[in-house]
């Protein structure tokens, strides 16, 4: 397999010149935009593995080129972010984006999400039908859950979220997501709800609620589960 | 006059009148309405023929007045005023009736004060309040329909025929000298009552008559008519020249009370303006006064955007003409005229500028229901209502701007010790990632790479230090200007706290205890919010705690979630326990170590858009305890329900 590809697509230079050395070094083949135009015209031309795209474009709404994108291409996308733009965050993850950075991120974080991304989208192909995080056993077929081999008993609610999460290991989940994939269309805006199975689950499987391991919260949207 | 010793006392009934001095009964009923604790009727009787149409208009006024004051207005219909009054008064059983009386002067004075000596000839079992007025005679009666005519047709004969009888009397007595005195006094008398079309033709008849009684033999020889006549047109002409005198007496009178009548309705225009805090307040007491002062529909024009006026109040009913495009914002509103204030009568309303010194603030439109334009004689007290009410946009208008001027300074204030505040914490670590960076840029090999290392580091941590300062100004600033909102959501505290203690953990180990009960029931709050909060306290507390142990306390009150972080640091000193909250407070002689001064502010900020509190209390054993108290006012949701479908708890 060839060195994946990456698109940035970023409007400042200063970002693009600490982005496209470090990823270079990683031994990534890097491709580079500066404006939505532009992005979208690459990510045709190449159809690059895996896309960073700044939500603060000038040319174009970051969420109108994602939405663009998604139109042909299931690639992970990674957005990058504002401080204080949860909104387009939770916008940008419900159109399909796989994961955000928000402004200033560090180079061991964001090198961490783009592996998790790259490792995500090649899974579902070859789906198993029992999953393992750390101690965290998931079975998907006899809808059973084990923690250090020792089953752990869930309510349907509880095994369903669970599974939500599992089936999208790794990245973030908003709210309007989980409470779809749950409770069906009934659910919409009953965070409240949300949360509160959160914590009984998290009783059952964290070895310390306080100091969650696998079920993390992205505040204000959504919830991960973590596969480190 | 009867004791009043009914168990169940009735209301207070104040019988009003329509002189401009009723409004004393008003807030004589008023007065003893609330002593006595007891409801009140204001209630006018509509007699035929009693009193004008202008009165009756005043007679509203009066009762809106009272209404305002929280007595039941009636308009009551009656043969008479006292027959109205008792029939009120046995369908009421009133335990107090308040009355006005006036101190009567001749004849037709004492028609007023002779109503409570009617009422309580009636022996109701009621008490009457005689209110004194003091007031001028009443307006004579108009006759205003043929009925009428035919009634003073028949009484002008009678007086007549009895002076004609008396004076044939006298004649006898006193010769033919007496005749036109007598005739003179009863013609008198009939202009007095009737007015001058009435007495002109009642002279015509009169002269007849004394013709006819000059001739009567039985008068004695019969004189010569000619110096008779001569007598007898002298005495007539001068008992007009009385009558008129009195009449111009009596007219003075009718307008000092119609003009006692306007200060009153001045006054309580006065009155309403003085309490308004918006144009839109002024210009509905505007209104409503003009409305019932002139009994007309009427509305207030403010200026608009562009060249338009709106229109106060809005409403519907029919769409009244525009104003006319001399007074329209754009040409002045009429400032270009002659007298600016003079009314402008397009069909069919009339319409005035509110011009006060700043130019015209607006325009007052009104439509008397009566059709027509205001009369002239009423334009002063249009003009009148026109100035206050400009003034009193005028207030308003100076209200604003100062209030306008003061958040102005404050904002100006704030800034500038935010940037005075922010500018030195800003250029420490810049200077130190400049030095940082030139450093490394050094020729190859003048540092050893420890020291490179170092260096890097450094820029990393300072770098993260502008980060969250910036962060922490940024968010101050929103929460005060309320950019942020606060969304809270029921939500487990474990989770915030979870999420909190992981986020802080990636940037090193963090020795927190945590104590906290399982059971502990969900809390409406912001998570993102909340976080912070506990992010800050649980800096501050590492931060002066050194190596000892950070605990973190949750518990469940009735009406509250309680919150406490405590460390074994040296704690606050005494009479410091607000300040620390303050924006950029900083410990005195207490080191410059990064921090801006922020994060406890931040924290109260928050804390105050949950409606919660935050204090720091002395822990016991050393060192200080951040509490914080959530309120907890309605009940969580229950989770029981197979599907969730409530609608959010909180909004």
């Amino acid at each position: 397999m060839t060195n994946p590809l990456i698109l940035i697509i970023e409007d400042e230079a200063p970002l693009r010149r600490f982005l496209v050395p470090t990823l270079s070094t990683q031994g990534y083949q890097v491709d580079v935009a500066s404006t939505g135009a532009e992005g979208l015209a690459l990510a045709r031309s190449y159809n690059p593995d895996i896309i960073l795209l700044d939500l603060g474009l000038p040319d174009r709404d970051g969420l109108e080129v994602l939405r663009d994108l998604r139109d042909w291409s299931r690639k992970p996308i990674l957005v990058i972010s504002a401080r204080h733009q949860e909104k387009d965050k939770v916008g940008a993850l419900d159109l399909g984006a796989d994961d955000y950075l928000t402004k200033p991120f560090g180079a061991a974080e964001l090198l961490a999400r783009i592996r998790v991304a790259l490792r995500h989208a090649v899974l579902p192909g070859r789906e198993t039908p029992v999953l393992t995080f750390g101690s965290l056993c998931l079975d998907l077929e006899k809808r059973e859950v084990a923690m250090d081999t020792v089953p752990v008993k869930l309510t349907p609610l509880e095994y369903r979220l669970l599974e939500a999460l599992a089936r999208r290991a790794g990245k973030v989940v908003t709210h309007a997501q989980l409470l779809n994939d749950v409770w069906g269309p009934t659910g919409e805006g009953q965070t409240h709800y949300l949360r509160i199975y959160m914590g009984t689950l998290r009783r059952k499987i964290e070895p310390d609620p306080t100091r969650p391991r696998y079920l993390l919260t992205e505040p204000s949207v959504g919830y991960r589960l973590n596969v480190d | 006059m009867t004791l009043d010793s009914s168990p169940a006392p009735g209301p207070i009934v104040v019988a009003l009148g329509s002189d401009a001095r009723s409004l004393r009964l008003v807030h004589a009923g008023f007065r003893v309405a609330r002593e006595r604790g007891l409801p009140w009727v204001v209630a006018h009787v509509d007699a035929p023929g009693w009193e004008t149409p202008e009165e009756a208009d005043l007679a509203r006024v009066w009762l809106q007045e009272a209404q305002e004051l929280g007595a039941e207005a009636l308009w009551l219909k009656g043969p008479t005023v006292v027959a109205g009054l008792l029939a009120l008064a046995r369908k009421r059983a009133p335990s107090l009736i308040v009355m006005g009386v006036t101190r009567a002067r001749g004849p037709w004075d004492r028609l007023e004060s002779s109503r409570v000596k009617e009422m309580l000839g009636r022996h109701l079992d009621v008490r009457i309040l005689p209110i004194p007025l003091d007031s001028a005679p009443p307006a004579a009666l108009a006759w205003r329909n043929l009925g009428d005519l035919a009634g003073i047709a028949a009484a002008v004969t009678v007086i007549l025929a009895m002076a004609g009888l008396f004076a044939a009397a006298l004649a006898q007595v006193l010769g033919f000298a007496a005749l036109p005195a007598v005739f003179a006094l009863a013609l008198a008398f009939i202009l007095h009552r009737w007015g001058r079309p009435v007495a002109a033709a009642a002279t015509l008849a009169s002269f007849a008559l004394h013709g006819v009684l000059l001739h009567r033999p039985f008068l004695g020889e019969p004189a010569s008519a000619w110096p008779r006549s001569v007598a007898f047109a002298a005495a007539v002409l001068g008992a007009q020249g009385l009558v008129d005198l009195v009449g111009q007496l009596r007219q003075e009178t009718r307008l000092g009370r119609r003009r006692e009548a306007e200060t009153v309705l001045l006054m309580l225009l006065g009155r309403g303006l003085a309490r308004c805090a918006t144009a839109r307040d002024v210009a509905e007491v505007l209104v409503r006064r003009l409305g019932s002062a002139f009994q007309a529909e009427a509305w207030v024009l403010l200026p608009a955007e562009g060249d338009a006026w709106d229109r106060l109040p809005g409403g519907d009913g029919a769409p009244p003409c525009a104003p006319p495009s001399e007074l329209l914002p754009e040409s002045g509103a009429g400032a270009s005229r002659e007298d600016p204030l003079e009314p402008f009568f397009e069909a069919p309303c009339s319409f005035v500028p509110l011009a006060g010194t700043g130019g015209t603030a607006g325009l007052l439109q009104i439509r008397p229901a009566s059709g027509g334009r205001v009369p002239q004689e009423r334009w002063g007290l249009l003009q009148a209502f026109a100035v206050q009410g400009s003034l009193a946009l005028e207030r308003i208008r100076a209200m604003e701007t100062a209030h306008r001027v003061r958040i102005e300074n404050e904002t100006e204030r704030m800034r500038s010790t935010l940037l005075g505040a922010v500018s030195h914490d800003l250029r420490t670590p810049l200077a130190a990632i400049q030095g940082a960076a030139t450093s490394l840029l050094l020729p190859e090999g003048a540092l050893p790479e420890a020291s490179r290392r170092d260096l890097i580091v450094m820029i990393r941590e300072e770098s993260e230090r502008l980060t969250r300062l910036l962060g922490n100004v940024l968010d101050l600033t929103r929460l005060e200007s309320g950019i942020i909102r606060v969304r809270k959501e029921w939500q487990p505290l474990d989770e915030v706290v979870g999420s909190t203690l992981v986020r802080l953990e990636r940037q090193g180990p963090v020795p927190v205890r945590v104590l906290m009960p399982d059971d502990l029931p969900p809390v409406p709050l912001d998570g993102g919010l909340m976080e912070q909060v506990l992010e800050n306290l649980l800096v501050n507390a590492r931060h002066h705690a050194g190596d000892g142990e950070v605990l973190l306390e949750a518990w469940a009150e009735p009406d509250s979630m309680e919150l406490a972080v405590s460390d074994r640091g040296p704690g606050v000193r005494a009479g410091f326990h607000a300040r620390v909250f303050e924006k950029f407070f900083r410990m005195p002689g207490q080191l410059r170590d990064g921090g801006a001064g922020l994060g406890l502010a931040i924290c109260e900020a928050i804390v105050k858009a949950h409606g919660g509190s935050i204090w720091v209390e002395d822990r016991e054993g050393g060192g200080a305890r951040f509490r914080i108290s959530l309120p907890q006012d309605a009940p969580p949701p229950l989770l029981s329900e197979p599907e969730p479908v409530p609608p959010e708890p909180v909004p």
